[in-house]
């Protein structure tokens, strides 16, 4: 196992190394000049030019990426173009919201969906299952922003319960904190209920029909304890797949969520960041994400083991 | 081979949680701290974020807005746009007309307690002028600048200049703000971001988060003239503990939070949100800017056609200003259109050479225009920044415009990071240049032929489209050595008889944003390009 891990961790290399050579080049290739956003509307060339030259942004491709990566091999991510603040440390003070949501988010997704996805096998063909398939169709289609609006108008312009933006750390109280996620994690769970729970679903129904789930209900096994000990856990290796899938659904959902609810976390300093053209933020917040991505993606085959005993690394 | 166990994960899991829950739950710093009451202490959503905070190296305006806050000026403009002294107390100027002398008022202090002296005075204004149009332009005249004592500075110039006490006391970016000597000494290319200001607000810099929201404090220790406000002129007075500029960049978002009381202000409503806020008691909507923005189509003279005069000329008879206005500001009472090539509304606004623009749109005109121009058909290419509505949607008018007009119009839908990289190219079309970009400016620097770097005529050492006209330069320069406002009036009549052949650029509209705030907020100072926190209050 640890020899597994070990030669997982090490795979990572190429893998970010690919990352950091392309996120360098899409960005220093694409169109877009921080200098001239610096500068502001009524700035000359002249100007422009000279504040290029003083970032340092008129080096050679190759000199400026061997900056980069020389710095980021002794873990210094860079310093934002705009503020005087590393991106580190930027990052870090976006940190807790962003983790604040997605660990809501996947606690909140996980419950529902699990839930409705063995109520739905259990029940499959009846209005319980067409409802929980309907839902995940509604849940799938529709996309972050209207669901976020549409929660919006509902519970905090209508009926006033829950605050329309913003976010409170931890730190100030758990409830404050808790009012501020609760219409953001269901906006952005959403789309990850509906997923997860038609993966259950489905794999559920597979493992209801193997024959040692058919020998225990004959065997007079309680059918609470027959779905749950018996085939969810059966029936977990691909929930785990998908679930580990879906952070990037998440991430992805995360830069939006954190827009339509002024949410001050890294999906929102990265659009704002992308918007001027600030290279070393981007850079540095898609290398954080692609090292998550494959970190959780390790844990997810990882937990197979904990599932399924006749997996072994 | 060590074995992972259910139990083991379980227990390291709780382990870990609770590592990551206990910074969390510890108390905070930001706890510590007093923090002013909701009741003076107003959250305001500005029309962008404070990505510098060097409001001489960047002309964008929040970072103005910004400047306005922590720094103060030597005279500001009141509500008639005439200059009146802030940070100077008396000030004259020599029989000669060629030496100035200001004083300092008593009580200035930078906000690490040490006093304004005129050591910081000068380099802060050569660091200023280094930078802006009107500031160069005064410069270029200047012989000497000089700190006579701690209080007193005097500023000999070659020749007599009219516009000297204007320039410093614009409105329009870079706004004349002073600095510490210290920051003021620093390369005007390079950005400060150590921010002492002695303005009447001080930055927070603990609460302050980069991107998310800005923390101003008032400032214990500015004395505010005793004039009573106007424009940024007169006394400032801070009524309020704290004003938190908040980044929040979906309006819908925005207006939710100001409907739910959650901020107070909110500066850039879109035109079709202001009925859904009309119709709420606790709601106020009121335009602060009553110049606005005007909105300018810019030409490229550099590459055919628009190297050609009749080709420019065509182009003012195929603009119809009403279409572009109505598709983004639809409500008239927001919108103008406008044949001046100052802004209307301004003192220089005037009627000059724009029958053009009294003729309406006529595109067999345009089309004779620019058949004498030797047009055949190439390609014009139109950049349109598709990520701001207003831009976006007139370049689309504009191109279907043209096509009326029998024009091979090419629109290049990008953002507006790209438009702006892209302008700055002085290549043909085809090799990465352009014909046509549009953009806006604020009404007061449109007003003003010095202050706005686009009004020039100095060809590619000027402003992006590069036009080039020695009359006109000449115009500006008697413009600025004229006496009184009614002899720049006539400067300005001339100057615009002369555009409109030439054709610098051209103009698709005019329109004021309003803002909407609680309306328990009191006492907003309607001032063009900037937005006063002093003087307000919550009641």
């Amino acid at each position: 196992m640890i020899g597994y891990i070990l030669r997982r961790l090490l795979s990572m290399i190429p893998v970010m190394t690919v990352v950091a050579i392309t996120v360098f080049l899409m960005l220093h290739l694409a169109p877009g000049d921080p200098a001239a956003m610096m500068a502001g509307d009524n700035a000359t060339s002249d100007t422009i030019d000279a504040i290029r030259r003083k970032l340092g942004l008129d080096e050679p491709l190759w000199k400026q990426f061997g900056i980069w990566v020389w710095h980021l091999l002794q873990g210094d991510l860079g310093q934002s173009l705009f503020w005087t603040q590393s991106v580190a440390s930027l990052i870090g003070q976006r940190a807790e919201p962003t983790i604040s949501l997605a660990l809501t988010t996947i606690t909140f997704a996980v419950i529902i969906a699990v839930t409705m996805g063995v109520a739905a096998a259990a029940n499959a063909g009846s209005y319980i299952d067409r409802f929980v398939m309907g839902f995940a169709v509604l849940g799938f289609s529709l996309p972050v922003f209207v669901v976020g609006y549409l929660l919006i108008f509902l519970f905090a312009i209508e009926l006033k319960w829950l605050p329309v933006q913003g976010y409170t750390p931890i730190a100030e109280g758990f409830v404050p904190w808790a009012r501020n996620l609760v219409l953001p994690s269901v906006a952005l769970g959403m789309a990850y209920v509906a997923l997860i729970a038609r993966i259950t679903r489905a794999s559920m129904l597979d493992v209801l029909a193997e024959d040692y789930v058919r020998t225990a209900r004959a065997k007079g096994v309680a059918p609470i304890k027959e779905l749950l000990k018996h085939a969810l856990k059966n029936a977990a290796v691909p929930i785990a797949t998908v679930i580990g899938i879906g952070v990037a659904l998440l991430i992805g959902g995360v830069v939006i969520t954190e827009t339509v609810f002024n949410i001050p976390g890294i999906g929102r300093l990265v659009v704002d960041a992308i918007q001027r053209r600030d290279y070393p933020i981007i850079q540095g917040v898609i290398i954080l994400f692609s090292a998550i991505y494959v970190l959780v993606n390790l844990a997810v085959d990882l937990s197979y083991t904990l599932f399924d005993p006749r997996i072994r690394y | 081979m060590t074995k992972i166990t259910r139990r083991s994960v379980v227990k390291g899991g709780m382990a870990a949680a609770a590592a990551l829950a206990a910074p969390l739950a510890a108390p905070s710093v930001v706890l510590g701290q007093a923090k002013p009451g909701a009741a003076k202490s107003v959250r305001a959503v500005m029309h962008g974020d404070v990505s510098a905070y060097d409001p001489i190296w960047t002309t964008a305006n929040m970072s103005a807005y910004h400047g306005g806050m922590v720094y103060d000026t030597l005279f500001g403009v009141d509500d008639k746009s005439v200059p009146q002294p802030q940070m100077v107390s008396k000030y004259g100027l020599s029989d000669d007309k060629l030496t100035w002398t200001f004083e300092l008022r008593d009580g200035l202090k930078w906000h690490d307690g040490t006093a304004v002296t005129s050591a910081d005075i000068v380099p802060s204004l050569r660091r200023w002028a280094a930078r802006d149009g009107a500031g160069q332009h005064l410069f270029e005249r200047v012989k000497d600048l000089s700190a006579k004592d701690d209080k007193t500075f005097v500023m000999s110039l070659r020749e007599p200049y009219g516009l000297v006490l204007d320039a410093l006391a614009k409105t329009s970016t870079p706004v004349n703000f002073m600095m510490r000597k210290k920051e003021a000494e620093t390369d005007p290319m390079q950005k400060i971001d150590q921010v002492v200001g002695s303005g009447p607000f001080k930055l927070n810099m603990d609460e302050t988060k980069p991107g998310t929201q800005y923390v101003y404090d008032r400032n214990p220790d500015y004395v505010p003239r005793s004039e009573a406000p106007s424009g940024i002129a007169g006394g400032k007075v801070v009524k309020l503990d704290r004003v938190t500029f908040v980044t929040m960049s979906d309006p819908q978002t925005a207006v939710a939070a100001l409907q739910a009381g959650e901020i107070d202000f909110y500066e850039v409503p879109l035109i079709d949100q202001l009925p859904q806020l009309e119709g709420d008691r606790n709601i106020k909507i009121q335009v602060l800017n009553q110049l606005g923005q005007v909105g300018w189509i810019r030409l490229n003279f550099l590459h055919p056609p628009f190297n050609h005069p009749k080709a420019r000329q065509a182009m003012l008879h195929i603009v119809k200003q009403a279409d572009h206005m109505k598709v983004t500001f639809s409500d008239p009472k927001y919108y103008k259109t406008c044949g001046s090539l100052f802004t209307c509304g301004s003192p220089m606004e005037n009627d000059a050479n724009s029958d053009w623009f009294k003729g309406g749109q006529n595109f067999a005109k345009a089309k004779q225009l620019f058949a004498e121009a030797g047009y055949k058909g190439e390609p014009i290419l139109l950049m349109q920044a598709t990520n701001i509505a207003y831009m976006s949607n007139s370049a689309q008018v504009l191109a279907q415009e043209m096509r009326q007009a029998g024009l091979n119009v090419q629109v290049a839908p990008m953002d507006w990071a790209n438009v702006i990289q892209r302008r700055s190219n002085k290549a043909a079309p085809d090799q990465g240049g352009w014909n046509i970009f549009i953009t806006s400016a604020g009404g007061p620097a449109v007003g003003n032929p010095i202050a706005l770097a686009g009004h020039a005529a100095t060809g590619e050492r000027g402003w992006f489209g590069w036009p080039t006209d020695a009359k006109h330069e000449e115009l500006r320069n008697k413009w600025a050595a004229a006496p009184d406002l009614d002899a720049r009036k006539a400067v300005a009549r001339e100057m615009q008889q002369n555009a409109w052949d030439f054709v610098p650029h051209l103009y698709f509209g005019q329109w004021v944003q309003p803002a909407a705030y609680r309306s328990n907020l009191r006492g907003l100072i309607p001032v063009p390009e900037i937005i006063p926190w002093w003087n307000v209050e919550r009641v």
